[in-house]
Order: structure tokens, then C-alpha cells, then sequence
């Protein structure tokens, strides 16, 4: 009879031994098919900031469009819809959060870090990503703070020198090269950056704001950013 | 006051003064200051955080927790925090709960290994340092202990386009739920947890209490961000999983039998500022009586959840509110003596609802309810009942970003299954109030 019990003195496998051997072994198996899979994995679907291979389209659709949305509509008003930016306004925001110029607290709290390690070719392929994606549509809202959202826009504040704003950001708010577009913006992000131009140094790529918002009113201020979400695209 | 130990003096006791520098160091370097994850996105904490309150994630601290704690760059993956306490109980007794009232301590420390790994590949990992572990039975001085704390490894991917959405991934870890997303999970339903005073029921659902000391593998997919689903399975971490259970002896550990499936499914919807959850949770649980035989027939706990969360997120304010509901039964089958009734059932309600002010003061209300079956050996008091309930007001201040002050008020209108004189020796449920001041850094 074949002596089928182990040699050298060692105790038969009990059940749980044998199982604890499984487990490691599926444990094993476990990260050596992760790390395996990580390593095929090309830049295709990367959400890392630090690699000049991945692609613009990539890095808007895994990781701006968290807080930007796919098409550059956001869902939360806290982040700008950058849908039909000019492209040269996206590369120059782009640039200032990467150079910190930006110091205002959506700027730094954000988008600083997100910025750091990109290429000029990123930025500039996530600005024409976001720049062809079509404009956000206008919201219905509040008739009296349109209507008076609507003078501002169209004629400014005579009382304190205010221009009109369509005068720069174009007659229907679509922009123009470096002044960005506003229609359809949230009324909320137009609002806070107007504050931030009005009553602090954090923009000073946007000095020539700080002037134009220098008299306004927190009331015209309210009533234009609403007036802005309201316009559909031109 | 044991003879043993020594009037504490703030400034001259020396976890203190290191506590004291740690915080100075904190205020000092604040906006630099980041924890590992958000030196890897090289965002501000309240980018995941709601309103900065830890551990509530936001929208997009979800997505960056779904998608494997992947977004960013590699980079120094190492994070410490450190949490300092003082407890005052209404009337403390001599029970071991109470040793420690009324004293200014260092109560925990914790390194993190957390970021990014490979493209797809990230942890989140912490071990803990409780200074108050034991007590030594020969000294009677409290001994202090490190153990692995949370675990969450992950693999992640996620197609997505005009159309759709889909995020899918794989967990190990050490907890049931803490793989979970959303802050009503109950892994992740509490904050800032003391080891002294009364601060919560004596029962809780097995979901609960498994926290180091299971190994669980899971699935979960998050589909055009609306539809989480997860599934996963917990056996005993030990043998090749011991790693994840680090510092819970033998003798201490929960022991289950098999693998022990845990389901979650939840619908999320985001509006404007707005952000909604609902789901639902279930697992089953076979625990060994004996934890030191691993043999024989098991307690079969089967928990079912439904919990909901709400969150209003818009500088400078920010709402949040959180309901979570678990039914435990718990069916003993052929075991005897270890309760009164074959089977059992525990409800566990916990609600809060949250509001900061600028990302640096803040507050919140909770209300906690268990209740369930009377059995008079599983609830050896008066009443033989759980039934435990009350509210916890908080108030705290996150003066830099890693750094929060806080103080919370349990007020208990019912404890052990009775307002008043609920061990039958006099003590009434409000005895057990319990204000609880902490501060918390992390680095």
C-alpha cells in the first residue's frame, strides 16, 4: 500500500488550512489581475493629470466633466458650464489657474490643482473640446429681475458709469475672443464672479472688470446674472 | 482617580505639547496642508467633502471615490490625523466607560496609505492608534495599541460619452459598506467616535459592528450616475486576510461562517445645487457563537436597510441631511442559552441633519432610536428591552481646512428599554448624558 500520508513529520492538511491556502492564492490572483489590467489599460480611458499622452477628450470626459459635465453643461451651479466658451478665453483661464493668477476661492479650491500638470497642447485641446460643445439653453425666470437684468445689459448704469455689457461680451452675451460668453451661464457662478470682481484684487486678469463692477449695485448685480442665465443660444 | 495615574496637566503633559505643536503646525501651513488624496487632486478638502465636513462626500467626491481614487497624480500616498477629546458624563459610575471622565486626552492617532496606484488601481487604507486600548490588569494603567482601521482597495474604469456613463469597479476591504459612497452607510454614520462616556445604544445591527474584523471582495457599477448597484461578500479576516483585521486579538474577533453576501442599491439624482439618494441594503450574517469554535451551527443575522441623503451645496452654505433605517433579525436556530427567544429583532433609526456656514462653522442635529424585541438575557436590565433613543446637537468649527473643533450633547430620553431607573438600582437614562469635546487635525 502506497504510504499517501506526508513525510517529514508534517500533520495531514486539516480542511482549513487548505482553504486558507485557496484565499491567499485568490487574494494573490486578486492584485496581479488588477495591476494586469492597469497595465493594458492605455491612455484611453486615463484620469491622470500628470501624463502628457493622454489625449484632451480624455481627460474632459473622465475627469472635467465631473463637475463640468460631458458637454460642458454643468449641473451644479457652483461650476461654470464652459458649452461654446471662446477658445482663447478657455486656454487664458486655463493658463492663469495653472500659473495661480487666479486667487479667488473657486479658482484656488479647484482648479489650481487640476491645471498644475497640464501641457499647453492639454490646454489648448481641452478648450477647443469644450468651445465646440453647443451653448447651454436659457432658463425662464423671475419677469421683473429680467426686465431689469436686461436694461444693465443692454445699456449699463448711467448712474455710475456702468457700460453696457453687451458691448464687450457681444450683443447677445456669446462672447467675443476674450471677453467669455455669459448666456446661459449660472446665474449664481455670474453673480459670485461679480462680487469677487467688485470687491477684491483675486481676478487681476479681469482688472478691466473690477472697473465696470466697481458701481454696481449687490441689486444689478442679482438681476443681470439672472438676465443672463435667461438667454438662449444665439 | 486610580493611585496609579497622575493629575493631568494640559501644557505639561507631553502627548499635549505634541498635540499643541501639531496644531500650531497645522494653523501655520494652512493652505498648503493637504492630506494625501487632496495633495493627488491638489484641491481644496471641500472639493470631495460637503461643506468640509469629513467624512461626507460631495458629488464629485463620490465620482472620485467610485473611480477608484484614481483622478490626479501619484504622488506621496502617506496622511496622518490625530484626535484629542475631553468626556463629561452626566453621573459617571465606576465602569471602565466612565474611567476616563472629565480628562483632556490624546484619544487616537492614525497614518493613512491613500492615492493613487496605477490608472486604475487605488487605496484607501488607515491604522489607528488607540491610546486607550486596555487596561493592563496588573497595573490598571491604560495600554495604547495600533490595528489596522479602514480598508478600501480598489480597482476602477469607466466609459463614458455623450450617451452614457458607466463606472464599474472592484473593492477589498474590512467593512461592510465602507466601500459605500453615500454618508447614510453605516460604516460611515458617525462621527468622531469616543471610546469614554455613553454615546450610543449597547445594541447595534451586526452591519455595523464588523468594521477590521471581515475581509470582503466586491463588484459595483454606477450607471450614467443615477443607478449604484454593489455586491460583495464577507468571510473572517484571517489567514491571508489578517492584515485587515491587525490588532483585534483571537479571542476578540467576530468570527463568521463562509462568505456572507452584502447587496446595496441605491438612485441618485443631482439638480442644480441639489443632490439625492435613496437606497436600500441587505445582508446576511452567520456568526459563530464561540468565536474560538469554528464549528457547528451559526446565528444567522439578516440586516435590511433603507436610507436616504440630501445635500444643498452652494457657497456659502451648505445643508445636508441623512436618514438611514436597518432591520436586524437575528435567529439563534438550534443554539441555546446565549438568548431567551429562538429569535430576535433590532431596529436601529438614525437621522441627521447638517449646516455650515462657509466651509468653517457649521452644525447639526441627529437623532438616534434602537429598539426591539425584549429578551432578559440578551438585556439582562429592568426592562429587558434595548430600546435606547436621543438626540446629539453639535456645533464645530473648521478654522483651517485640517483642522475642526467640535462639541456634541448626547441627550438620552430612553435607555436599556425605560426613561427612569432602567437597572432597577436608580440610574435614569439622562444619567448618561454625555458632552463630548474634540479636536481633530489631519495632515
Amino acid at each position: 500500500m502506497i504510504n499517501r500520508e506526508p513525510t517529514n513529520n508534517a500533520r495531514p492538511q486539516q480542511p482549513c488550512t487548505r482553504y486558507r491556502h485557496k484565499r491567499r492564492e485568490f487574494f494573490f490572483l486578486l492584485i496581479s489581475t488588477s495591476i494586469f489590467l492597469s497595465a493594458c489599460m492605455t491612455e484611453e480611458r486615463s484620469r491622470a493629470l500628470d501624463d502628457p499622452a493622454v489625449l484632451p477628450k480624455t481627460l474632459a470626459l473622465q475627469v472635467c466633466s465631473n463637475c463640468h459635465g460631458v458637454k460642458g453643461v454643468s449641473t451644479s451651479p457652483i461650476f461654470p458650464n464652459l458649452a461654446a466658451q471662446s477658445k482663447i478665453y478657455l486656454t487664458e483661464q486655463l493658463k492663469s489657474f495653472k500659473a495661480h493668477g487666479r486667487l479667488d476661492p473657486e479658482g484656488y479650491e479647484y482648479m489650481w490643482g487640476i491645471s498644475a500638470r497640464l501641457t499647453d497642447e492639454q490646454i489648448e485641446g481641452l478648450a477647443q473640446y469644450f468651445s465646440e460643445q453647443s451653448p447651454p439653453l436659457g432658463k425662464n425666470l423671475n419677469e421683473n429681475q429680467l426686465i431689469a437684468g436686461r436694461t444693465i445689459f443692454e445699456q449699463g448704469v448711467t448712474a455710475n458709469n456702468t457700460p453696457a455689457c453687451g458691448s464687450c461680451h457681444g450683443p447677445k452675451a456669446e462672447g467675443m475672443q476674450l471677453f467669455p460668453r455669459l448666456a446661459g451661464q449660472h446665474a449664481d457662478y455670474t453673480k459670485k464672479q461679480l462680487m469677487v470682481f467688485r470687491n477684491t484684487d483675486q481676478r487681476p486678469e479681469g482688472a478691466l472688470m473690477k472697473t465696470i463692477a466697481h458701481g454696481m449695485k449687490d441689486e444689478d448685480i442679482e438681476n443681470v446674472a439672472i438676465y443672463l442665465e435667461s438667454l438662449p443660444p444665439s | 482617580m486610580n493611585s496609579h495615574e497622575k493629575p493631568i496637566s494640559l501644557f505639561n503633559y507631553w502627548h499635549y505639547k505634541i498635540l499643541f505643536i501639531f496644531c500650531n503646525f497645522l494653523i501655520l501651513s494652512s493652505v498648503h496642508a493637504l492630506p494625501s488624496f487632496a495633495r493627488q487632486t491638489g484641491q481644496n478638502c471641500i472639493a470631495c467633502h460637503a461643506g468640509g465636513q469629513f467624512p461626507e462626500l460631495t458629488p464629485y467626491g463620490r465620482l472620485f471615490k467610485m473611480t477608484g481614487y484614481t483622478i490626479g497624480d501619484r504622488g506621496n500616498p502617506l496622511a496622518v490625523m490625530a484626535v484629542a477629546s475631553y468626556t463629561k458624563s452626566a453621573t459617571p459610575t465606576t465602569d471602565a466607560a466612565f474611567a476616563k471622565d472629565a480628562v483632556a486626552l490624546f484619544q487616537t492617532g492614525s497614518v493613512f496609505v491613500a492615492g493613487k496606484i496605477t490608472n486604475n488601481v487605488g487605496i484607501f487604507s488607515q491604522f489607528t492608534y488607540n491610546n486607550y486600548n486596555n487596561q493592563n490588569t496588573d497595573t490598571n494603567q491604560w495600554e495604547g495599541k495600533w490595528g489596522s482601521d479602514n480598508f478600501d482597495l480598489r480597482y476602477a474604469d469607466r466609459y463614458i460619452d455623450a450617451n452614457r456613463d458607466l463606472i464599474f469597479g472592484f473593492s477589498l476591504n474590512n467593512n461592510p459598506s465602507i466601500s459605500d459612497p453615500w454618508n447614510t452607510a453605516p460604516a460611515w454614520l458617525q462621527y468622531v467616535p469616543t471610546g469614554f462616556g455613553v454615546t450610543g445604544a449597547d445594541a447595534s445591527p451586526i452591519i455595523t459592528q464588523l468594521g477590521s474584523q471581515v475581509a470582503g471582495t466586491g463588484a459595483y457599477i454606477f450607471l450614467n450616475q443615477t443607478v449604484y448597484a454593489e455586491i460583495s461578500g464577507y468571510q473572517t479576516a484571517n489567514g491571508s486576510f489578517s492584515f485587515l483585521s491587525q490588532g483585534i486579538a483571537n479571542t476578540d474577533q467576530t468570527k463568521l461562517k463562509g462568505i456572507n453576501p452584502y447587496i446595496r442599491l441605491a438612485l441618485s439624482h443631482d439638480w442644480g445645487p441639489h443632490s439625492a439618494m435613496i437606497g436600500l441594503l441587505a445582508m446576511n450574517t452567520n456568526v459563530y457563537p464561540d468565536n474560538l469554535t469554528l464549528a457547528g451551527p451559526t446565528i444567522k443575522y439578516r440586516d435590511r436597510g433603507v436610507d436616504a441623503q440630501y445635500q444643498y451645496l452652494l457657497d456659502p452654505h451648505s445643508v445636508t441631511a441623512q436618514i438611514s433605517y436597518i432591520r436586524e433579525t437575528i435567529n439563534n436556530g438550534d443554539i441555546t442559552g446565549i438568548s431567551a427567544n429562538a429569535s430576535n429583532t433590532l431596529n436601529q433609526l438614525k437621522m441627521k441633519a447638517s449646516y455650515i456656514y462657509r466651509a468653517k462653522y457649521g452644525g447639526s442635529l441627529s437623532y438616534f432610536s434602537t429598539t426591539g424585541t425584549s429578551d432578559n438575557i440578551l438585556y439582562p436590565d429592568t426592562a429587558s428591552n434595548p430600546d435606547t433613543r436621543g438626540f446629539v446637537p453639535e456645533l464645530f468649527w473648521t478654522p483651517v481646512q485640517n483642522l475642526r473643533i467640535g462639541a456634541q450633547y448626547y441627550r438620552f430620553n430612553r435607555f436599556h428599554g425605560a426613561s427612569n431607573n432602567y437597572d432597577g438600582s436608580g440610574r435614569n437614562a439622562k444619567d448618561n448624558n454625555t458632552f463630548f469635546l474634540y479636536a481633530w487635525g489631519a495632515y
